[in-house]
């Protein structure tokens, strides 16, 4: 009966954290990527994005994979240092 | 949710895929179909004459044409005729496509033909699902990444994967489905993986702005970073602003000859390979620019936007076409598989094919999420009863309405009037109409019937095209595409009526489904 009538909230949390937070990773991610590859910045864009969607299915799957509801949400924890990893210059000179 | 992994990606691909798979079937169906647009296209109209004309005649019926019509505009487009769509367009003015004239390639005279929705519309409809263009990307984007979600799960809870692979069990009702839908999905699992990974890359900037947001700033100092921007670039293919901003400032250039077409195009095609057509910025004036365009397909790489830019006047060589840098070639080769420009006909049958098995791979598991839960029917409650009923219903409009929305929409090409006003519109509502009282159908009809009178419908519709024509057309099946295409459609009508016919037989032999009252008296 478990996948016919689920309990809604556990299921509609894991399914933002799925599209919601696992897009903000990928996003993140992808950023991260960019600015840390030894790559022209042109080249960088290409290969840092190509691999997003097959991140984004990861992360969607990690959603509903993992075992506790906390956990679901990792992604979007780990968004947060790769998003500035990415954004550094960026920030810096919105700061400065 | 405490589960084994197993479990929580059996639900996931089980309730993703029915969530997804109405909208992945209606992506996938029209995807498949416009595999064939222009050809679809010409069918469509059936006014334009099947004749092999040559380029450079069709280019001087074009310049003569636009020499008398508009004399003193900006700019000339001209869309020769190629071996996929024997039309020669003109237009003259800004817009590159639309609002131009077909012109009968081998007399220059303007054709009249009906105005239609075309194979565009399969096109379209495939990553915008007819919805305000941005919305709709998104929206197939998101439906895409579902499918990427149900393919990968789909593996996971697939544990028997190679064994299964050889399996098949008919006329077993659930588990043929199920060897049905696994059967499908992993002999063509390289080409569902690629087709939907290859068709989110063909936006992929806009769907994963991140490393563009983060190196760029936005996208169009990208775009200025990637093309450089040499100066007579920008004069020749750049932004209107430009072109306009120079217009005003400057006076009118005197008038000038054009240059010979003839050597210029060889040397066009000779660089791009077989030419789509060309535009002529400022004809007959000193600062004439031509820029010619290849067709798609010359490569795999998908090439749009790709041109050669020549000097209007002396007809020397502006800018040579443009070839990627490799990072951006993946994106474009990636691009180009999917939308299957390259390899010419057996290459298109050979997606076509895969495209029609990938859609019947997400109509088995859409009906094996029906046919499962059908055997719990008794012991539901009256709450869940509704809502299976509901996603039987949605079931069957989203895969056999579909099929039938899209038959619809040849048929009210050949149906409605002629000089109506807004006709290609019409068509669209037809085809939007004959998927509407589908569903009023599917949600109207037991189950069973529904299917079997829903397939049956489209498989007649399907099978009398030819007729249809017949009936329609001064002179019917004179065209070999003609003969393809309503051929292609008797063949796929035929797939229908077995289709329809097995329904109709396992409808006969099974016991009733229980109804509504049935179940009232059991739960009493």
């Amino acid at each position: 009966m478990a996948i016919i009538a689920p309990a809604w909230w556990p299921v509609v949390c894991r399914i933002l954290a799925a599209i919601v937070g696992g897009y903000a990773f990928t996003y993140a991610c992808t950023a991260a990527l960019a600015r840390v590859l030894p790559l022209p910045a042109a080249d960088a864009v290409w290969v840092a994005s190509l691999p997003a969607f097959a991140l984004y299915t990861l992360a969607m799957l990690w959603a509903f994979a993992a075992r506790s509801l906390w956990r679901a949400w990792w992604g979007v924890a780990l968004a947060l240092p790769l998003g500035l990893l990415g954004f550094w210059p960026l920030l810096m000179e919105r700061l400065a | 949710m405490k589960q084994t992994l197993t479990q929580s990606m059996a639900w996931l691909h089980t309730w993703g895929g029915l969530v997804f798979g109405w909208l992945l079937f209606a992506i996938f169906l029209t995807g498949t179909l416009a595999v064939f647009d222009k050809e679809l296209d010409l069918w469509m109209r059936p006014e334009v004459p099947a004749q092999k004309v040559e380029q450079s005649q069709a280019l001087q019926r074009a310049l003569e044409y636009l020499q008398a019509k508009h004399p003193q505009a900006e700019r000339w487009n001209i869309s020769l005729p190629s071996e996929r769509s024997p039309t020669l367009g003109v237009s003259a003015g800004n817009q590159r496509r639309g609002g131009g004239e077909l012109l009968n390639p081998q007399t220059g005279e303007p054709l009249a033909v009906r105005e239609t929705a075309g194979g565009g519309f399969f096109f379209r409809f495939h990553f915008t699902l007819n919805m305000p263009r941005t919305l709709g990307i998104w929206l197939v984007g998101l439906a895409a990444m579902a499918m990427l979600v149900a393919l990968v799960s789909g593996i996971v809870i697939h544990k028997k994967i190679f064994k299964e692979f050889f399996t098949f069990r008919p006329g077993k009702g659930q588990r043929s489905w199920l060897d049905g839908h696994n059967a499908s999905a992993v002999l063509l699992l390289p080409f569902h993986l690629m087709i939907t990974y290859t068709g989110l890359v063909i936006f992929l900037l806009i769907y994963m702005p991140a490393a563009v947001d983060a190196l760029y700033g936005d996208r169009e100092a990208f775009g200025r970073a990637l093309r450089g921007a040499p100066v007579e670039q920008q004069a020749g293919r750049g932004g209107e602003q430009g072109a306009r901003h120079e217009r005003a400032e400057r006076p009118r250039a005197a008038p000038a000859p054009l240059a010979a077409l003839g050597p210029l195009l060889a040397e066009a095609e000779q660089q791009m390979g077989p030419l789509a057509g060309l535009s002529i910025d400022h004809p007959g004036r000193s600062d004439a620019r031509i820029e010619v365009r290849p067709i798609l397909g010359n490569r795999i790489e998908l090439t749009k936007g790709r041109s050669m830019l020549f000097d209007g006047v002396n007809g020397a060589v502006l800018r040579a076409p443009a070839e990627s840098r490799p990072s951006q070639l993946t994106q474009r080769v990636m691009a180009g598989l999917h939308f299957a420009q390259f390899g010419g006909y057996p290459m298109r049958w050979l997606y076509f094919l895969c495209g029609l098995v990938s859609s019947a791979m997400i109509a088995s598991g859409l009906v094996l999420f029906c046919v499962k839960r059908r055997r719990k029917y008794a012991s539901e409650a009256p709450a869940a009863r509704r809502v299976s009923h509901l996603i039987e219903a949605l079931n069957l409009a989203a895969v056999a309405g579909l099929s039938l929305a899209c038959i619809g929409l040849l048929w009210a090409n050949r149906l409605l009037p002629v000089e109506l006003a807004q006709r290609a519109a019409w068509e669209v509502n037809a085809f939007f109409a004959v998927w509407l009282l589908s569903l009023l159908h599917a949600l109207w009809r037991p189950t069973l019937r529904g299917w079997g009178e829903q397939l049956g419908l489209s498989a007649l519709l399907c099978m009398a095209l030819p007729l249809l024509s017949l009936l329609t057309l001064p002179e019917p099946w004179a065209q070999p595409l003609h003969q393809a295409l309503e051929l292609t459609s008797l063949a796929l009508g035929m797939a229908l009526a077995g289709l329809a016919w097995r329904v109709y037989r396992r409808q006969e032999a099974a016991p009733p489904l229980p109804r509504r009252g049935a179940v009232m008296q059991e739960a009493l």
